[in-house]
């Protein structure tokens, strides 16, 4: 625009230039012919009274003074008496010239010829003398062109002048107008054009255009905003990749769940995150149009993984990748199933030994005096099995709370006195010593049923899980606001790991020696749901080979 | 034409990733079957090695194929031959798993491995690639450092295990072979973890331009 401005100032300028050039040459042309004309007129009378006066010699003084005007000196005929140029003699009548026709009739007289070949043009006066001649002075005026040719040069030089300043007018002054433009405040609050008239169509249209990009400018951030602050307040891990598995966008618990504690994670690979076989074989999959679902293991931690396609016109352009933490799900999972195994095992053992015998029986298989025996071993099956049904009704009815328990003042050096005079004789058995310590008779309220069956399945657990000649002590003692019940063994030990789990239904430590050892797998869970029942904590401390103690924390009857 | 070579630069980047992840999956096989045998396990050491071999091919393959059409130069061109050359470590790393895995059904049970520190020595060698692979996908020069630095406990964990291995024979010399195949496998081990050591030096390079050998 500037360019465009500084280059119509400046053809403008030339134009005007040249124009007023030639209307000036023209101008000055017709001004120069008056003027000449004039003075031709004086000096014609200035001779004429030279001539009156002094005759024909005055004009040959002339002749060496000057010879800018030519000087013609006619006789009344029109034959040519001086002229200082060319010789008379050789000059025709000039009777026939206007000048001299009109000097004849009015003393005066005047005219212009123009010579074609010299293009000139020649002024020319004539005055009647006294004596009938007339004298006559010419001068020749230059024509426009001439006048062009002679001022050619300082009229260029005036023309470059010219052009230079109007070139540097024409800078300034496009300068200025294009300035208010390029300073144009779109930002303003109001839709008003304070620089030009002419753009306000346009001011306004760019203005309010400018006024809905940044509208919806500010909806499209303020949505992001909301999806990330939505996708941030998940638990669940999203990553959003294009095809060639870039990151295009992610929530916080994404890198979390994944195990990525690096930078910024937009735009490098999905595999940056996590690179285990079965979360790239599930990206990879998604990525060419399988829903895929999977779960990986992460810093000790399960994770569910399902990775969608994102399709567009029927193309996979990108996979949505969502990783849930399913660890707690992962481990009811193989708690239950372990259960679930567990109680089969237990439940099959004792009816595959019933069925076998009373098989043998049934067959004829057992001689008459070996009935009783195999009779013996089905009874014991049998009692097993039902110990082991009551065991389970037990811990239901504890866990639902449905079983009807009187709770009244109990002595826990009592119960723990009676089940240790009932088994005794199977201690002794294994040369296991048992002694009760107490101090004070640990008065609680509570079930004595429940109680009777906490202590017992303890003390049972501290026989069955002791070397020979060990040791079981059970003691009561009480503190400021607690009873504590303790049964310690000088026992196998529980490993660190299977701490944790030793209260759960049915599960054991040595899984392949249950049955040697007897039991139903559920003694330490009755006592965890007992201590539940009395409200009271439950502390393991084991060392493996050494020993095991379990403290049972009861609060103090009010 | 820049964003297209940007685009087969991130495809290397990728396929990288992905080998890496290989090499770590071979080793963590080698390590569980080690812990507790098992058989389709051993297998599948042989599988993931004949997987990390493909990878090593299409990865030289988008290499050679970058190097010959953009004639990369400055930190572009480093970051292809330090690929070119990680994946052979890599796959040397794979080679190492599965050699690894044909000796493992001659080691008896996890019995004596547990009075003899090969467990610490994988987990040690899992620990270096895992962490060579993971400076590489970081870009992480202090990781990839601290891998060539964890390489000397590797080293000092080798001695302690030859001259346990000794101890060994020379308590019994029934258990020589069983001993001998165990110093196989400490050995492979050591070399995973210099093939480990070889990959973070690429990566310091690849970060850096400068080629530092520990």
């Amino acid at each position: 625009m500037k360019k465009r401005i500084f280059l119509s100032i400046c053809i403008v300028c030339a134009i005007v230039l040249v124009a007023s050039l030639i209307l000036i040459l023209g101008v000055l042309q017709s001004s120069f012919s008056n003027q000449l004309l004039s003075e031709v007129k004086s000096e014609t009378n200035f001779i004429a009274a030279g001539v009156e006066k002094s005759g024909i010699e005055y004009l040959n003084t002339l002749e060496s003074v000057d010879k800018s005007r030519r000087i013609t000196l006619i006789a009344a005929d029109g034959t040519v008496l001086y002229d200082n140029m060319v010789n008379a003699s050789e000059m025709e009548n000039h009777s026939d010239r206007e000048e001299f026709i009109q000097a004849k009739e009015n003393i005066f007289g005047q005219s212009k010829r123009y010579s074609e070949t010299l293009s000139e043009k020649t002024v020319y006066c004539a005055k009647l003398l006294s004596d009938g001649n007339v004298i006559r002075v010419a001068s020749t005026q230059y024509s426009s062109f001439s006048i062009f040719i002679l001022l050619a040069q300082p009229v260029a030089f005036i023309i470059l002048i010219a052009l230079i300043l109007a070139s540097v007018l024409a800078s300034v002054v496009s300068n200025k107008i294009t300035k208010p433009l390029n300073e144009i405040d779109f930002d303003a609050k109001e839709d008003k054009n304070t620089v030009y008239e002419e753009i306000a169509p346009l001011y306004s249209k760019i203005y309010s255009q400018k006024r809905t990009i940044e509208r919806q400018l500010e909806a499209a951030k303020e949505k992001q905003k909301e999806f990330a602050m939505i996708t941030d307040a998940m638990s669940e891990g999203l990553i959003i990749t294009d095809l060639s598995t870039d990151i295009l966008s992610y929530n916080s618990s994404a890198p979390k769940l994944l195990g990525y504690t690096g930078e910024d994670a937009v735009g490098k690979s999905v595999f940056t995150l996590n690179r285990t076989p079965e979360f790239t074989n599930a990206v990879t999959s998604s990525l060419s149009g399988n829903h895929t679902e999977t779960s990986i293991e992460v810093n000790g931690k399960t994770l569910s993984v399902m990775a969608n396609p994102a399709i567009k016109d029927g193309k996979t352009v990108g996979a949505a990748i969502l990783s849930l933490d399913i660890t707690e799900k992962a481990n009811r999972d193989t708690l239950r199933r372990e259960f679930t195994a567990n109680v089969s095992h237990e439940l099959k053992t004792p009816l595959t030994s019933i069925s076998g015998f009373a098989e043998l029986i049934k067959d004829g298989m057992v001689k008459e005096e070996d009935v009783p025996d195999c009779a013996g071993r089905i009874y014991n099956e049998a009692s097993r099995l039902i110990t082991l049904i009551n065991d389970i009704i037990e811990i239901s009815a504890l866990d639902e709370g449905t079983g009807n328990y009187k709770t009244e003042t109990q002595s826990l050096k009592k119960i723990a006195d009676e089940v240790v005079s009932s088994l005794l004789p199977i201690a002794e058995k294994r040369g296991i010593k048992m002694e009760v310590c107490a101090d004070g008779d640990g008065i609680i309220n509570g079930s004595r049923e429940i109680l009777y069956e906490m202590i017992y399945n303890l003390c049972d657990n501290a026989i069955k899980y002791n070397n020979e000649n060990g040791s079981v002590t059970v003691c009561i003692s009480e503190n400021q606001n607690k009873v504590l019940l303790s049964v310690e063994d000088t026992g196998i030990g529980i490993p660190d790991a299977d701490k944790d789990r030793v209260f759960e239904r049915f599960y054991r430590v040595d899984k392949s020696h249950s049955r040697e050892i007897g039991g139903t797998g559920l003694g330490l869970s009755i006592v965890k749901h007992g201590a539940i029942f009395h409200g009271a904590a439950i502390s393991l401390d084991s060392t493996l080979g050494k020993g095991t103690k379990i403290t049972v924390s009861f609060p103090k009857q009010n | 034409m820049r964003n297209n070579f940007d685009k087969q630069l991130e495809n290397l980047n990728v396929e990288l990733i992905k080998m890496g992840a290989l090499c770590e999956e071979a080793i963590s096989l080698v390590t569980k079957v080690i812990e507790e045998p098992s058989e389709p396990m051993r297998i599948k050491i042989f599988d993931v090695d004949s997987a990390i071999d493909d990878k090593e091919r299409e990865i030289e393959g988008i290499c050679m194929k970058l190097l010959l059409q953009q004639q990369p130069v400055a930190k572009d061109l480093r970051e292809i031959s330090s690929a070119l050359k990680m994946i052979s470590d890599m796959e040397r790393i794979g080679d190492q798993a599965s050699d690894i895995g044909e000796i493992l059904p001659f080691i008896k049970d996890g019995s004596a491995a547990g009075k003899i520190h090969i467990g610490d020595m994988a987990s040690a060698t899992i620990k270096m690639v895992t962490d060579s692979v993971e400076s590489f996908v970081r870009k992480d020069m202090d990781m990839a450092l601290s891998v060539a630095k964890y390489d000397d406990t590797v080293d000092e964990l080798f001695k302690k295990v030859k001259s346990e291995i000794a101890t060994l024979i020379s308590k019994d010399i029934s258990e020589a072979e069983y001993g001998l195949d165990l110093l196989m496998i400490a050995k492979y081990f050591e070399r995973i973890g210099d093939h480990a050591v070889n990959i973070a030096e690429w990566v310091i390079y690849s970060i850096s331009g400068v080629h530092k050998t520990f």
